[in-house]
C-alpha cells in the first residue's frame, strides 16, 4: 500500500518511475567528478555506466568502486560503448574533448566545457542547500532531544542535591549511609546518560563510509530515541536475524534509525509495540521499524517524504525528518518504503544492497 | 499569611496535608523530607492511578490540602492525572514538579489553574513557598 492513493505526488518521483533511464559516463573523478557522482547516485533515473580518470587514486573512482560502478583509467574504450546516452566531461582538459568526439559512439551526447562547469556550480549550490536542510532538522531535533536529556538528568540531580543537604543536617550514621547510597545510585544514572550522549557525539565525526553493524546501530538509536520521547509503556521487539553490516557513515545510519524510531514512538502516543527487524534476504539487507500507532492517512501517505511536509503544529516540526532520512538511504543505494494503516500502525522498510561478501 | 490555620480544617496537627505523586521513590523521599521538616503531613503515591485510588479509597479529598505531581509517569501519567484531579476535586490546589524545563508546558498548566510549575532540582525554600501559597489558595476556596 505504498504511495498509491490520492494527491499529486512529487513530479520528479513519478518521472523517475515511468521515463526510461539515462546511461551516463563521467570522465574525470577529481573533486568535481566526485561531487557529480554523489548527486547522480541520488537520481534514480540516471544509470552510471562507468567513471574514468587517469589517476587511479582519484576520489571519484574510490566512491564509484564502493557503489559497484565500473571504473577505468582509460576513457576511450568506455566511451565507445553503444548504449551510452550522455558523457559528462569534467576532466578540465580542453585537448581531451576533441578525443571524446573522435571516439565516442555517434548516439552519445557530450556535456563538457562551460556546460559542465555550470552543472558543477548547480551541484555545489544544491549540496550547500542540502547541508543547510540537514542542519535545520538537526537543530530542531536537538530541542526535543535536549529536553529529554534534561528530564533524565534533573531527576537524579534533584536526589543528589537534596540528599547531600540532608546529610549536612543529619547526625544518625545509618541515615547518612542510606542518603549516600541514594546519591551514588543517582550519580551512576547520570553517568550512564553521559556515556550515551558522548557516544552519539563521537559518532558524528567519521569522514568515510565503512561497514557499519546494523544491530548495534539500532540498539544505539533506541537509547537515543528514548531521550527524545516519552518512553513508558512501549514494548520493544528486536528481530535481529543475522550479523549484518551496511556500508555507510555510522552517524548517518544512526540518524536514519533514530528519526524513524522517534516517529514510531510519537505515533504510538506512549503505548504500543515497537518492532525492529534486521535481516538478510536474498542478498539484500532488510531493516524495518514497525509501530502499532495511529497510522498515516491515505491522504498524507504520498506526501510524507516531501520536504517541509509536516502534520505537527507550527514550530514543532521542520517537515524535513523523513525527507532527510530518505536522502541518506538513497545515498547508500537503499530504498525506503512505507506501509501504513490508520488505527493499526506503520512500518518503514529499508532495503540496502548487501555489501558484505560473506552474505551473498 | 494564613499558614498554620489549614490544620484546623484538615483535622491534623500540621500546617497541611500534601499528596506527592512521583514514580521515583527517592524523589518522593526528598520531597517528603523537605515538607515534613517544614511542618506538613505527607502521603505518597507512585503514579496517577495509585494517587486516584488512594484519594478515592481511604483519603477524604477534603482532608487533602495540596497535590504535588510529576507529569511523566507510567500507567496514568501526570497530565491525565492532573486533568482528573481538577475535574473530580477542583478545590484541591495542584503543583507540578517535573524534570522538564519546558516553558510552553508550564504556561499551559498555569492557564489550566495549577498553582505552580516547579522544575527539578527545586530548592527546598521554593518548594515550601509553593506549598504555602497553594494552602493559602485552598483556604480561600474553603471560605
Amino acid at each position: 500500500m505504498t504511495h498509491t492513493q490520492g494527491e499529486t505526488p512529487l513530479v520528479s518521483e513519478r518521472q523517475a518511475e515511468t521515463q526510461p533511464r539515462i546511461n551516463v559516463v563521467i570522465l574525470g573523478a577529481g573533486k568535481g567528478g566526485r561531487a557529480l557522482l554523489e548527486s547522480f547516485l541520488n537520481l534514480p533515473r540516471i544509470h552510471l555506466i562507468g567513471v574514468a580518470d587517469k589517476d587511479e587514486k582519484a576520489p571519484g573512482l574510490k566512491l564509484a568502486r564502493r557503489h559497484h560502478i565500473p571504473t577505468t583509467q582509460d576513457a576511450l574504450p568506455l566511451i565507445q560503448q553503444p548504449d551510452i546516452h550522455l558523457i559528462v566531461d569534467v576532466t578540465g582538459d580542453p585537448s581531451f574533448s576533441q578525443n571524446i568526439y573522435r571516439h565516442k559512439h555517434p548516439n552519445a551526447e557530450v556535456l563538457g566545457g562551460a556546460a559542465s562547469k555550470v552543472l558543477w556550480d548547480i551541484i555545489q549550490h544544491e549540496s550547500l542547500m542540502q547541508t543547510r536542510l540537514f542542519q535545520a532538522e538537526k537543530l530542531a531535533g536537538m530541542g526535543t532531544f535536549a529536553s529529554g536529556i534534561a528530564h533524565d538528568i534533573n531527576n537524579p540531580l534533584y536526589i543528589i542535591l537534596a540528599m547531600a543537604e540532608a546529610i549536612q543536617d543529619e547526625t544518625d550514621t545509618a541515615s547518612i549511609h542510606q542518603y549516600a547510597t541514594s546519591i551514588r545510585d543517582a550519580a551512576q544514572r547520570i553517568q550512564t546518560i553521559s556515556q550515551n550522549i558522548t557516544h552519539y557525539a563521537r559518532a558524528s565525526q567519521s569522514e568515510e563510509s565503512f561497514p557499519v553493524p546494523v544491530q548495534e546501530t539500532l540498539d544505539e538509536a533506541l537509547k537515543i530515541a528514548k531521550f527524545a520521547t516519552k518512553f513508558h509503556e512501549i514494548t520493544v521487539i528486536q528481530n535481529y536475524h543475522d550479523h549484518i553490516t551496511i556500508d555507510s557513515k555510522p552517524e548517518e545510519l544512526l540518524q536514519v534509525f533514530v528519526n524513524l524510531m522517534i516517529n514510531a514512538i510519537h505515533a504510538m502516543e506512549n503505548q504500543g509495540l515497537l518492532t525492529l527487524t534486521a535481516e538478510n534476504q536474498n542478498g539484500v539487507v532488510l531493516v524495518s521499524i514497525a509501530d502499532t500507532g495511529k497510522g498515516i492517512s491515505a491522504e498524507h501517505l504520498p506526501k510524507i517524504f516531501d520536504p517541509f511536509f509536516t502534520t505537527k503544529a507550527p514550530g514543532k516540526g521542520t517537515g524535513l525528518g523523513l525527507y532527510n532520512v530518505r536522502s541518506i538511504v538513497r545515498k547508500y543505494k537503499g530504498e525506503l518504503t512505507v506501509d501504513s494503516q490508520v488505527g493499526k500502525g506503520t512500518i518503514f522498510s529499508i532495503v540496502f544492497p548487501s555489501v558484505d561478501p560473506t552474505h551473498k | 499569611m494564613t499558614e498554620g490555620t489549614a490544620g484546623m480544617f484538615s483535622g491534623h496537627n500540621t500546617k497541611g496535608r500534601v499528596l506527592i505523586v512521583d514514580d521515583e521513590p527517592d524523589v518522593r523521599k526528598v520531597i517528603k523530607m523537605a515538607l515534613t521538616k517544614a511542618g506538613y503531613d505527607v502521603i505518597e503515591a507512585e503514579d496517577g492511578e495509585k494517587a486516584i485510588a488512594a484519594i478515592k479509597e481511604g483519603e477524604n479529598p477534603l482532608l487533602l490540602d495540596v497535590i504535588i505531581s510529576d507529569i511523566r509517569m507510567p500507567k496514568v501519567n501526570g497530565v491525565e492525572a492532573i486533568n482528573y484531579f481538577q475535574q473530580q476535586w477542583p478545590s484541591v490546589p495542584l503543583i507540578v514538579l517535573t524534570g522538564f524545563p519546558d516553558m510552553e508546558m508550564a504556561t499551559g498548566f498555569i492557564k489550566k489553574g495549577i498553582v505552580d510549575y516547579l522544575v527539578k532540582p527545586v530548592e527546598k525554600e521554593k518548594l515550601t513557598a509553593a506549598v504555602a501559597k497553594a494552602i493559602d489558595q485552598r483556604e480561600i476556596t474553603r471560605l
